[in-house]
């Protein structure tokens, strides 16, 4: 599972063979077409039946300009090939820029108002229109970028995407379908969690400020070791000199930020959740995943160590950290939560004498049995009353 | 201007010529004026440094406005033929006030919509060349911006989808640079380009049942030209044309080119009927006797009274050259007896007017230049040659009003005063003397005519009377009026007083081009006329028609802008001749010109080689088993052609795919035998759907394989460091390497083949 969260791979000879394999051609009409088919033929009726020579002219030119749509638009999407470019994660409720490399590889022929249109279930991305490009020139590579919405969270597939023109007179619409697989993981989605709320319940605890078991600070003494040239001369032990006649140099500790550890509790089994009537379990489960990624946004915003552990999901123990990468990979594994799979035993607490906050994030009800005593526990029927209400 | 702002401007112009075009079908100056006005004030007001525009409301409620203004105006005194003239009349209007309004998408459908159906409404109305050009420049532009709006339009959807998402996307930047904008611009030249050309092929060849006639009316405006009828009621005003139809150069027996002494009365249709009714004249219809001649080549004549043996006199010659005119017609002066042409034609005689008309079925075009013989004053026996026994007719006596009679006896008592009269023929009178009565008559009326009648082509100032037939207003009430009104008043006259006679319509050519020594026929030199019996084939012509009236606007109407009108009249010509009088007949022409081009060009070719093959067989002694071998020697030479087709092409291919193309002949030779394994290698990961893209090395490539399939990577790897040594080394392919090979693509295939069936 982490190997799917850690990144939405697309696999090589997939984009290998978008880019060059021979992409699908279809025309389809258009409603504009369909309209203009019928007034040409109107004219065309008239022009038959009735003996003017620049009717028929005007009905002619019509027609062509009809048959000029289709050659036009079909020549200038001859030799144009286009790939998706491998999408970044996305999170729900933000926008999801999907990137497509067009290479027009024509030597003569431009390209024009290409649209790209993704396959893609209307009910796991919301799209906000077509990626478009004005001019796609001959021997020439653009980029063209579709704006989506991810509605849920975890690993959306991406099948086959179309390029289409209507260029030059909205008559025919032209298609090019590419067949590219490729995945991208939808990141649960992150409410704002009111500021104080880490800090009150880390404050004076064991996740409170404290001296980190290791060297490189400049507060308490650590520690002493053998004198390394380029050290500074404050730090010699001289007491130490004076008795042994060797050189010394006094270790500091440091301080480090206070830690916090979420625990995402998903022992149950969906249909096992207790649930009031109108209320629904499997949404109970997604909002206590939001509040657990609420929550470590909130302690990477604030500058905590942080780290995730889910009961009830087999899932590797992560460490204590803090930085981007680390959160995105923790956001990642909590996209990649399978609801649907089979539960498993055990709390996923890392080692025992790990010096952290301990929150625990439960769906429908608390059970303190699953943490120490000194644990924080929230449900996910209390995430309005931890949000910031503007 | 940035290509996408540019279709402002394009719609602009799509309307602007559409409503002009609308305005030159009309002929209608005021209406061109105040739209070309209106429709450029609009471009400054809206799109000026201060651009305003006007409410949705309010450009709503001018629509429905014009729509009843309008609307109202043709029920309450609109005629029904003008119908399309009022319709473009209020589309013209709404879209005056569509420039004015926003410019949203489906204003701009809208305003795009009104200009073609303005267009359209304008080839109903007319069929002029100016009208025919304005609607080539309009197609021009349309494609241009529909092109534009097609960008503009996707621009616009691309940027309000990001605006649907704002605060989440980057706003959407179009980069327009000059590169686009000058292929745009080839783009639109290659699709103009195209919907000409098939545009053209589709006029050509689409179908055409019904005959060319009237090309729509103008309402009630008209202008002055040619037709085979008179409609007294056509149209209030006249408005004076200076098209150059065509010259007529006049030579005398003795050879000596001149201009006459009178003007040159040019016979285009007889009319006999006049339809009270309908308030028209219109030539009747019979095909009794018509009698067809086909003209010889080179201009060489064909004796039209061909009964005639012999010198039948002194012949002048009439040679006809068209400038812009193009009619089945042959115009004539009286009596032509013989005609000659630059190419071979069909000419149809009616003895009964001696009018002439072109019924080739074997042309394209109607434009060609003849040559005719005529006799000024013919004998009697030449006449009777031509006419060639048609029946005699009654209908010349015959008018439907009978109010007639007595303003006609009123008419000759008041022309007694002035003019000689002579006394009525006795019952019993010879036909010479009756012949000569009607003559006399008829001359007298004419000029008493020409002296109390005033000419004029403005008739809206002598208001219509119900009930009132046009010609009697014009005898009894008016006294003014143009030509036709002079030849119908003349010929009712004569009708009603029993003197036969007939309405003859043509062109006067009165204007003579000293230097060039031609006469100059435009259109406003048409012109009607009367012809009175004065014989039992012979037909004298009568105009009343005040001549200097004719001379004087002649030469009020003479521009400096005539002087280059020669160059206008060679493109109408071309317009009236290749687009306006094509039909079914052309059609056929030009199908029967492919066809037998086609058979020219290939039949006789075909027939030779036939022809050599049978020499050689009987050379040969190969008998009748000689079509076997040349069919095998055909295929044979066919297959090695194809053969070596493929082979070129799969070397050009390699080549490409080996980037050999910088390699010296000889080593690239070598290259493609010795690297034919890693292509082979290619192919075989292509068909596994591992196609290797350009921008990779083999090596990279090789490399990008191992992160889907370890083996296969291995595998590939070695068949490309083996290429490499072939392709950059000293290495030579030798045949014991060969088999190495065969086993390198071996473990590849397996390498796949343990990989597709893990997946």
């Amino acid at each position: 599972m982490l190997a799917l969260a850690l990144g939405a791979r697309t696999c090589h000879n997939e984009r290998v063979k978008a880019v060059l394999s021979t992409p699908k051609r279809r025309t389809r009409i258009v409603a504009a077409g369909v309209i203009y088919t019928i007034v040409v033929l109107v004219i065309g009726l008239a022009a038959g039946s009735r003996p003017n020579n620049l009717l028929i002219w005007v009905f002619a030119c019509l027609l062509a300009a009809m048959v000029a749509s289709g050659f036009v638009s079909g020549f200038m999407l001859m030799r144009v090939r286009a790939r998706r470019i491998e999408p970044r994660r996305g999170r729900v409720g933000e926008a999801l820029l999907v990137r497509y490399e067009i290479t027009n590889t024509s030597r003569f022929i431009p390209a024009y108002d290409l649209h790209v249109k993704e396959h893609v279930d209307g009910s796991l991305l919301e799209t906000a229109g077509d990626a478009w490009v004005l001019h796609a020139g001959p021997r020439d590579q653009v980029h063209a970028e579709a704006v989506f919405r991810p509605r849920l969270r975890g690993p959306i597939r991406l099948n086959a995407f179309e390029v289409t023109s209507t260029f030059p007179f909205d008559l025919l619409r032209k298609v090019l379908i590419f067949s590219q697989r490729s995945e991208v993981l939808i990141h649960p989605e992150v409410r704002a969690l009111r500021s104080n709320l880490l800090s009150q319940i880390t404050s004076g605890g064991m996740g409170g400020n404290r001296l980190s078991s290791s060297a490189g600070g400049n507060d308490d003494f650590f520690g002493v070791r053998e004198y390394r040239p380029g050290d500074s001369i404050r730090q010699i032990a001289w007491k130490r000199l004076a008795g042994t006649g060797k050189l010394a140099t006094i270790e500091r500790s440091r301080s480090v930020p206070p830690r916090v550890r979420i625990l995402l509790d998903l022992r149950v089994a969906t249909n096992a959740l207790k649930v009031t009537e109108g209320e629904s379990a499997r949404t109970l489960e997604e909002e206590a995943i939001v509040l657990a990624a609420s929550f470590l946004a909130l302690a990477d915003r604030l500058g905590y160590e942080y780290s995730l552990s889910i009961a009830g999901v087999a899932t590797p123990p992560v460490a204590l950290r803090r930085g981007h990468f680390h959160r995105e990979k923790l956001m990642s594994v909590l996209a990649a939560i399978d609801l649907d799979a089979v539960r498993t035993s055990g709390n996923g607490l890392a080692a025992s004498d790990e010096r952290a906050t301990v929150v625990v994030v439960h769906a429908d009800r608390t059970d303190t049995s699953i943490a120490p005593n000194e644990a924080w526990h929230f449900t996910a029927r209390q995430f309005p009353t931890l949000v910031v209400t503007s | 201007m940035t290509l996408l702002r540019r279709y402002r401007f394009a719609s602009f112009m799509l309307a602007l010529v559409a409503m002009i075009a609308f305005a030159i079908a009309e002929l209608d100056f005021q209406m061109l004026f105040i739209s070309v006005v209106l429709a450029t004030l609009s471009w400054y007001v809206t799109e000026g440094p201060r651009g305003r525009t006007l409410p949705d409301w309010m450009s709503n409620i001018l629509v429905i406005a014009v729509l009843l203004w309008r609307g109202s105006s043709f029920l309450i005194d609109g005629d029904a033929v003008d119908a399309m003239g009022a319709l473009g009349g209020i589309l013209m209007w709404i879209l005056l006030i569509k420039l004015y309004a926003r410019r949203t998408s489906s204003e701009e459908r809208q305003r795009f919509a009104l200009s073609t159906m303005l267009v359209i409404a304008g080839c109903l109305e007319s069929v002029e060349f100016a009208f025919g050009a304005l609607v080539l420049v309009y197609g021009g532009v349309a494609i241009w911006a529909a092109m534009l709006w097609q960008l503009a339009r996707s621009a616009e959807t691309a940027r309000a989808s990001r605006q649907v998402i704002a605060g989440f996307a980057p706003p959407l930047e179009i980069a327009v640079g000059r590169r686009v904008v000058a292929q745009f611009r080839g783009i639109a030249i290659v699709s103009m380009v195209m919907v000409v050309a098939l545009g053209t092929v589709v006029f050509v060849f689409f179908p055409r049942f019904a005959a060319l006639g009237s090309m729509g009316g103008r309402g009630r405006t008209s202008v002055t030209g040619f037709s085979d009828e008179i409609r007294l009621r056509g149209g209030d005003r006249i408005t004076e044309s200076r098209r150059e139809l065509f010259t007529v150069r006049w030579i005398d027996p003795d050879g000596t080119t001149r201009q006459l002494l009178r003007p040159l009365l040019l016979r285009g249709a007889v009319l006999t009927w006049y339809a009270a009714n309908g308030e028209r004249w219109v030539a009747s219809r019979g095909e009794a006797g018509i009698r067809i001649f086909r003209t010889p080549a080179q201009n060489r004549f064909v004796a039209l009274a061909a009964a005639l043996k012999g010198d039948i006199g002194p012949m002048a010659t009439a040679e006809i050259e068209m400038r812009s005119y193009a009619s089945d017609v042959i115009f004539s002066t009286y009596a032509p007896v013989g005609v000659a042409t630059s190419e071979p034609r069909s000419i149809a005689l009616d003895p009964m007017t001696l009018i002439l008309r072109d019924v080739s079925t074997d042309r394209v075009g109607r434009y060609w230049n003849y040559s005719l013989h005529v006799q000024s004053q013919p004998s009697a026996m030449v006449l009777d040659a031509l006419a060639a026994g048609s029946s005699e007719s009654d209908q010349y006596t015959l008018f439907p009003i009978p109010r007639m009679q007595a303003i006609a006896l009123r008419i000759l008592d008041e022309a007694r005063v002035s003019e000689t009269i002579p006394d009525t023929p006795a019952l019993d009178a010879d036909d010479a003397a009756r012949f000569q009565y009607g003559r006399e008559v008829a001359r007298a009326i004419a000029s008493w005519m020409r002296k109390q009648f005033t000419y004029t082509t403005d008739l809206s100032a002598f208001p219509r009377v119900v009930g009132e037939d046009p010609i009697v207003s014009f005898l009894e009430r008016n006294r003014s009026g143009h030509c036709e009104y002079f030849a119908s008043g003349l010929c009712a006259v004569l009708r009603s007083l029993k003197i036969e006679s007939r309405i003859v319509t043509g062109f006067i050519a009165i204007e003579y081009d000293e230097r060039a020594e031609h006469y100059i026929v435009r259109e406003s030199n048409a012109h009607a006329w009367v012809e009175v019996r004065t014989g039992v084939n012979s037909w004298t012509a009568m105009d009343a028609t005040p001549e200097e009236s004719l001379l004087q606007i002649q030469e009020r109407n003479r521009s400096f802008a005539d002087g280059f009108r020669w160059m206008y009249s060679r493109l109408e010509f071309l317009w009236n001749s290749r687009v306006v009088s094509y039909d079914s007949a052309a059609q056929s022409t030009i199908a029967d010109r492919v066809r037998s081009g086609w058979r020219e060009a290939f039949g006789a070719r075909l027939a030779q080689i036939g022809a050599s093959m049978r020499n050689i067989a009987s050379e040969l002694s190969l008998g009748s088993a000689g079509g076997v071998w040349f069919a095998t020697i055909a295929i044979g030479i066919s297959t090695a052609l194809l053969a070596r087709l493929i082979v070129v092409n799969r070397t050009r291919r390699l080549r490409r795919l080996l980037h050999l193309e910088a390699v010296a002949p000889a080593e690239q030779r070598r290259l493609l035998r010795d690297a034919a394994f890693y292509v082979e290698a290619l192919h075989v990961l292509e068909r596994a759907g591992f196609s290797k893209p350009s921008h990779l090395t083999p090596r990279a490539f090789a490399e990008s394989l191992r992160a889907h399939h370890a083996q296969t990577a291995d595998a590939f790897a070695a068949i490309v460091e083996q290429f490499y040594r072939i392709r950059y080394g000293p290495t030579q392919n030798r045949s014991e390497e060969a088999v190495t090979h065969r086993s390198q693509i071996l473990a590849l295939r397996f390498a796949l083949s343990q990989n597709s069936q893990r997946s």
